[in-house]
């Protein structure tokens, strides 16, 4: 007797339909998988065949073989323990359902038949709608995430008794409610703008970083306040779109990094791996590629505090995606691309001591100049070129830090920035681009008006200070992101000498 | 004779007495060799048959032919090529059959699983 049965398993950050195939033929009792499974799917033979017997069916025992197709692509996880399950069911005649080509099912078995949570619903449930499924069984840990796709009909059956009796028509499972999705209501209780006093410079420029999704380095003495000015950046990015927070929801689902709640990432992810991170982590890889934390700050922020402490590779691999907005990972099992969009903020010290430039009378740098220079040296030239605005965080004076007067707080900051991104949206309509970073030279050319004044002065600095093509056209993209959040649509000189102000790098 | 090996020559009469009946022809019965023994060899057709014969009175421990494990059909295996080294005929094809007996209740069902492994 043969079966088919439909499956999801993920493949990147997609879901991809595996047709689970069941022959039961006679033969000495046995039980093989095929079709290039991984131990976790080898392994559900066990966990299959107590899961029928406990949930009071018969496993036959005559020989079944499942075979698992397309069979060039790796599955994993254990997702597909229940379509195996059902179409075991199935062969044997103790289901009988005339709609089954279309249902995907998903799942993971417990030994008593009890359908436990699994890794990647989401994307697994977005596949099944746009393949044209009507139907998608899933666990009901995983309800939440299936609240949130139109247009499918989600149950979630408690265990395989339960499914098998819906399936059967002797009972009938209410499906899931949809959720609409509701985005506007961003809370970040822990941190914000308001906690931060003084540091007006790297405040104005974490503001335009944010506007225009410009990328950030953070030059500054121990204690300045670099770390805690970025943990407060994505308090000010503008709320995620519902098609943005969908893309996020599904690369948390992979990674199973999903929270508590399990429903959809609403804040935009903040990610601060540690230095000693290997490059594999950052981008992404094992042997069936898994995304990485560039793939995880995907339409959020990415915080390499220390940035010179980080292995050289690390740095190194961090420029593709940054220029390209996503990665691609190629391996033996399989050739991947995740997207990674994200805003790099970077935070160093001047110098190995953290006091070069910041004498007071108290602290000395006490570095060689060869020391200097070999750690100003651990940031390459092509990557420094990929970071808009590069400023200097000064200490803080006694007075400053206990100033009490109040301070604006991040929501206040955020309505100015969703302003100028909504220009930047408006202007930049029916291309694939979403802010002013991700502009090239042929959409500055296109967009960016300067004026005779800011002209003159660009092309001073530019003579005066040997700056390159792309820096040259960096400076113009960050005077427009500026020229933007103050609603105005032409680039002045003003606007032109605050971005060149804010490149205070020595390099390029 | 011991009880339990009682019932597994019982079995093996039994099975002979089915697979003379479908037109086998009996070559050897409990051939030995230094790997492992063959309860039943047959022929039918130029074509040769080794059997293994399993009977349970009950299937608390799972059926009979799930007692046919991997190790015991290597040893199948290895016996049935030295008796076909040894026998001196040639066949056209050879196949590894279990016989399955149920003793259950009372009745007697047998299961002829051909060419299983």
């Amino acid at each position: 007797m043969y079966a088919k049965i439909y499956g999801e398993t993920t493949c990147g950050i997609d879901g991809e339909e595996i047709i689970v195939e069941v022959d039961i033929a006679n033969g000495l009792p046995g039980f093989d998988i095929v079709g290039l499974p991984d131990t976790a799917v080898k392994e559900s033979r066990e966990r299959v065949k107590a899961a029928i017997k406990n949930s009071g069916f018969r496993f036959p025992s005559v020989h079944i073989t499942v075979n698992l197709a397309p069979a060039d692509l790796k599955k994993d996880g254990s997702g597909l323990d229940l379509p195996i399950a059902t179409g075991i069911l199935l062969g044997t005649g103790q289901i009988a359902c005339a709609n089954i080509d279309d249902i995907i099912f998903a799942g993971e078995l417990a030994l008593d038949g009890s359908i436990r949570e699994i890794k990647g619903i989401l994307p697994m449930i977005i596949r099944a709608k746009e393949v044209g499924k009507k139907e998608i069984f899933i666990p009901q840990g995983n309800s939440a995430e299936g609240e949130l796709v139109d247009g499918i009909i989600v149950y979630t059956p408690a265990t395989l008794e339960e499914m098998t009796k819906h399936l059967n028509g002797n009972i009938i499972l209410t499906p899931l409610p949809k959720h609409r999705l509701k985005l506007e209501t961003n809370h970040f209780t822990q941190v914000d703008f308001a906690d931060v006093q003084g540091q007006v410079v790297a405040k104005r420029a974490l503001e335009i970083a944010a506007a225009g999704g410009h990328n950030v380095l953070m030059i500054g003495a121990p204690g300045a306040g670099k770390t805690m000015l970025a943990r407060r950046l994505p308090t000010i990015l503008p709320p995620m779109t519902e098609e943005e927070a969908l893309e996020v929801t599904k690369i948390y689902s992979i990674s199973g990094l999903l929270g508590k709640t399990k429903g959809l990432v609403m804040e935009r992810p903040f990610r601060s791996p540690h230095h000693t991170i290997s490059h594999n982590a950052l981008i992404g890889g094992g042997s069936v590629p898994k995304p990485g934390e560039v793939t995880l700050s995907h339409n959020g922020v990415l915080f390499l505090d220390e940035l010179p402490e980080f292995s050289r590779s690390a740095l190194e691999v961090l420029r593709q995606p940054l220029e390209d907005g996503f990665v691609t990972i190629s391996r033996v099992q399989a050739s991947l691309s995740f997207p990674a969009t994200f805003i790099l903020v970077s935070a160093e010290n001047p110098c190995p001591c953290g006091f070069y430039g910041e004498e007071d009378g108290v602290h000395e740098c006490t570095c060689r100049p060869n020391e200097i220079e070999r750690y100003q040296k651990k940031i390459s030239g092509p990557l420094l070129d990929r970071i808009d605005i590069q400023i200097h965080v000064p200490r803080l004076n006694y007075k400053d830090m206990k100033n009490t007067l109040p301070v604006e707080s991040s929501a206040t900051i955020r309505k100015r920035v969703k302003a100028a991104r909504d220009l930047q949206l408006k202007r930049l309509e029916g291309t694939k681009l979403h802010c002013n970073a991700d502009m090239g030279h042929k959409e500055i050319k296109k967009h960016c008006i300067l004026e005779t004044q800011a002209e003159v002065l660009l092309e001073k600095y530019f003579v005066g200070l040997g700056l390159s093509a792309r820096s040259h056209d960096r400076i113009i993209k960050v005077a427009q992101t500026i020229a933007d959040l103050s609603a105005s649509n032409i680039i002045t000189g003003r606007h032109i000498s605050e971005a060149i102000q804010l490149r205070t790098s020595n390099q390029g | 004779m011991h009880s339990r090996a009682q019932f597994g020559k019982w079995g093996e009469d039994v099975a002979c007495r089915y697979l003379a009946q479908q037109g086998y022809a009996i070559l050897e019965r409990n051939y030995r060799s230094a790997f492992g023994e063959i309860d039943i060899i047959v022929e039918k057709k130029g074509e040769i048959s080794f059997v293994e014969v399993k009977a349970r009175k009950t299937l608390m421990f799972g059926t009979p032919a799930a007692a046919v494990t991997k190790s015991k059909q290597a040893k199948i295996h290895r016996t049935a090529f030295q008796y076909l080294q040894t026998c001196n005929r040639r066949y056209r094809q050879f196949w590894f059959d279990v016989v399955e007996i149920y003793a259950i209740g009372g009745k007697t069902t047998i299961n002829h699983i051909q060419h299983c492994f």
